[in-house]
């Protein structure tokens, strides 16, 4: 019999204070952000900052979607993410099954090689690539930045499913031989549902790097119609300076599709980097 | 099919994606350093070592890799610090644990765009929340800047960044912290140790490889950050934020000196290639001893 350990008064104190702590600084930004975009201009400028708001009004909003291409920006955030998001798992998945389970000749040091990806400033890349996508045509174009986008998540997701892979146990495969499938169908059939955890928590990640991306997004794409949310939010707040409210509107959009992508399936990305990726 | 080719057939699309989009560049980056280049796309002679004379004799080279220097080793120390104690709160089991490490990750999956509009409009001198907090505390009597001075926006900006980052770190680091066997802690527990003990008794040294692991890790994702700072300060004032990719940046895309953005990003790479090889030897063979 098992009783559940009492912490002593005064480190369960401790506890939560930390947990307080903690939970604040993470937390309490994206709270005044949040009730911020409701409240009444004057109330955005109050001498004493409101925890709770006091009004409640959506002019931000509305004033945010007819000044700016907003609705278009989010719509190419999200074409963006979801096709980096699939072409990282269409890539990722065959790479990180054959990084761990084939044999070849200069397998570990590809593996290595691969992931130096992350030892340089991806700075570097930028002004090479921005000569190289204007000989293909793809200046101005969504598909360069999800070449771009997938890229960047590639090692990593490589390196997470590799992981994933070496957990299931061989027999489990080693049966599924036996019964004569090739091995692409066992991978597809057998292997790919018992990682699945893998899978969701590499999906999360190349979604939110997507998502999240300035830096190429802002020098690859000219027209402003194309502009992905972190460039358009960007050009808004150098024309907006000081309007909080409609700031603060544009900043609780930009968040809202992550929030979702992650209330869905964030525990698989947080198991995934806790308890499935064991170095 | 033998196993062999198959492997080849299964990494090759990835491995041409990466080819194209960051191994060539890089390549290209590196025949840029040696030539005379100073807008994209143009070509330019070539001439030898000329660049690399040139960055490595400018002031305002070395006064980056220095504040690159400082900003890493501030940043990797306030955020394993942060993402220590988080892990340490969040291995305990209480009500809502799930959901805490679940949303801890909140400042990670928001565009750093948004990063920074929210941190510019907390510590704005025009509204905000902190400069109106610290009036009505009375701590100052008016609005106070806080990216006024070179090191004060160099300390802000380590804030944000480590506030971004830690959360991440936060859950690499549990993953440390479950493979510590429990039987060890409960071993200890019934012998007497109270937790401070089991803490720096057990799960400090099972705990330090983890972190060695993840200050590398720290290392050079700070090392490459550059959307926050530029976004927030754009190297100022008078250059006091001014990092090695701040600098890149603005001699490739503001100077037009594209060549000379080449070296500075080459030499750059070296210098943390040096470390990411030197430091992953150093954690083989420590694992292997484990």
């Amino acid at each position: 019999m098992t009783r559940p350990y009492r912490w002593p008064n005064r480190w369960a104190v401790l506890l939560w204070a930390g947990l307080a702590v903690i939970g604040g600084l993470v937390a309490l930004p994206f709270w005044f952000v949040l009730t911020g975009s409701v409240k009444a201009p004057q109330e955005i400028i109050a001498r004493v900052p409101t925890l709770f708001p006091q009004s409640f009004t959506t002019q931000h909003y509305d004033k945010l979607l007819a000044a700016s291409d907003y609705a278009a920006y989010m719509a190419n955030s999200v074409i963006v993410a979801v096709a980096s998001t699939v072409l990282t798992l269409l890539l990722a998945i065959p790479a990180g099954y054959a990084f761990f389970r084939l044999t070849f000749r200069g397998r570990d040091a590809l593996y290595r090689v691969i992931l130096l990806a992350y030892a340089f400033p991806s700075i570097v890349v930028l002004v090479p690539l921005f000569a190289m996508f204007a000989r293909w045509g793809l200046i101005d174009s969504l598909l360069a930045l999800v070449l771009v986008n997938t890229a960047f998540a590639l090692p990593f997701a490589i390196w997470m499913l590799r992981a994933f892979f070496a957990q299931i146990p061989p027999e489990i495969e080693e049966a599924a031989r036996m019964d004569g499938g090739p091995p692409l169908t066992i991978l597809r059939r057998i292997l790919l549902p018992l990682i699945a955890p893998g899978v969701g928590a590499v999906a999360v990640f190349a979604f939110v790097t997507s998502w999240t991306e300035y830096v190429f997004a802002s020098v690859m794409i000219l027209s402003d119609a194309r502009r992905t949310v972190p460039v358009g939010f960007s050009g808004i707040i150098g024309q907006y300076q000081v309007d909080w409210g409609l700031l603060l509107a544009g900043a609780s959009l930009a968040i809202l599709p992550v929030v979702v992508v992650f209330a869905l399936i964030g525990r698989w990305f947080v198991s995934g980097l806790t308890e499935g990726a064991v170095k | 099919m033998r196993q062999g080719t198959l492997g080849i057939f299964l990494i090759a699309p990835a491995l041409a994606l990466l080819a194209a989009v960051l191994a060539w560049p890089l390549m290209s980056a590196i025949i840029l350093s040696f030539q005379d280049v100073r807008v994209v796309g143009s070509v330019g002679p070539f001439v030898g070592w000329a660049n690399y004379a040139k960055v490595l004799a400018d002031p305002v080279f070395w006064n980056a890799a220095w504040l690159s220097l400082v900003w890493v080793a501030a940043n990797a120390a306030l955020q394993t610090v942060l993402a220590l104690a988080a892990a340490l709160i969040l291995h305990q089991k209480f009500p809502g644990v799930r959901i805490a490490r679940t949303w801890i990750i909140l400042s990670w999956i928001v565009p750093t765009v948004v990063v920074v509009m929210i941190w510019r409009w907390l510590f704005s001198t025009s509204g905000g929340v902190v400069n109106p907090g610290l009036i009505g505390l009375g701590v100052i009597d008016r609005p106070m800047g806080f990216f006024a001075t070179p090191w004060m926006a160099f300390a802000m900006l380590v804030l944000i960044n480590s506030w971004r980052w830690f959360p991440f770190i936060t859950l690499m680091m549990l993953a440390g912290l479950t493979r510590i066997p429990t039987d060890l802690i409960e071993a200890a527990r019934v012998d007497g140790a109270g937790p401070w003990k089991r803490f720096t008794r057990i799960t400090w040294p099972l705990l330090a490889p983890t972190l060695t692991v993840l200050l590398v890790i720290g290392t050079l994702l700070s090392f490459n950050v550059f959307d926050v700072i530029w976004l927030m300060t754009s190297g100022g004032p008078a250059g006091g934020t001014r990092t090695l990719p701040v600098l890149i940046f603005e001699t490739a895309f503001r100077g037009y000196r594209i060549s000379e953005a080449a070296t500075i990003a080459v030499l750059a790479t070296a210098l943390l290639m040096a470390f990411a090889i030197f430091a992953t030897r150093k954690l083989a063979l420590s694992g292997d001893e484990r």
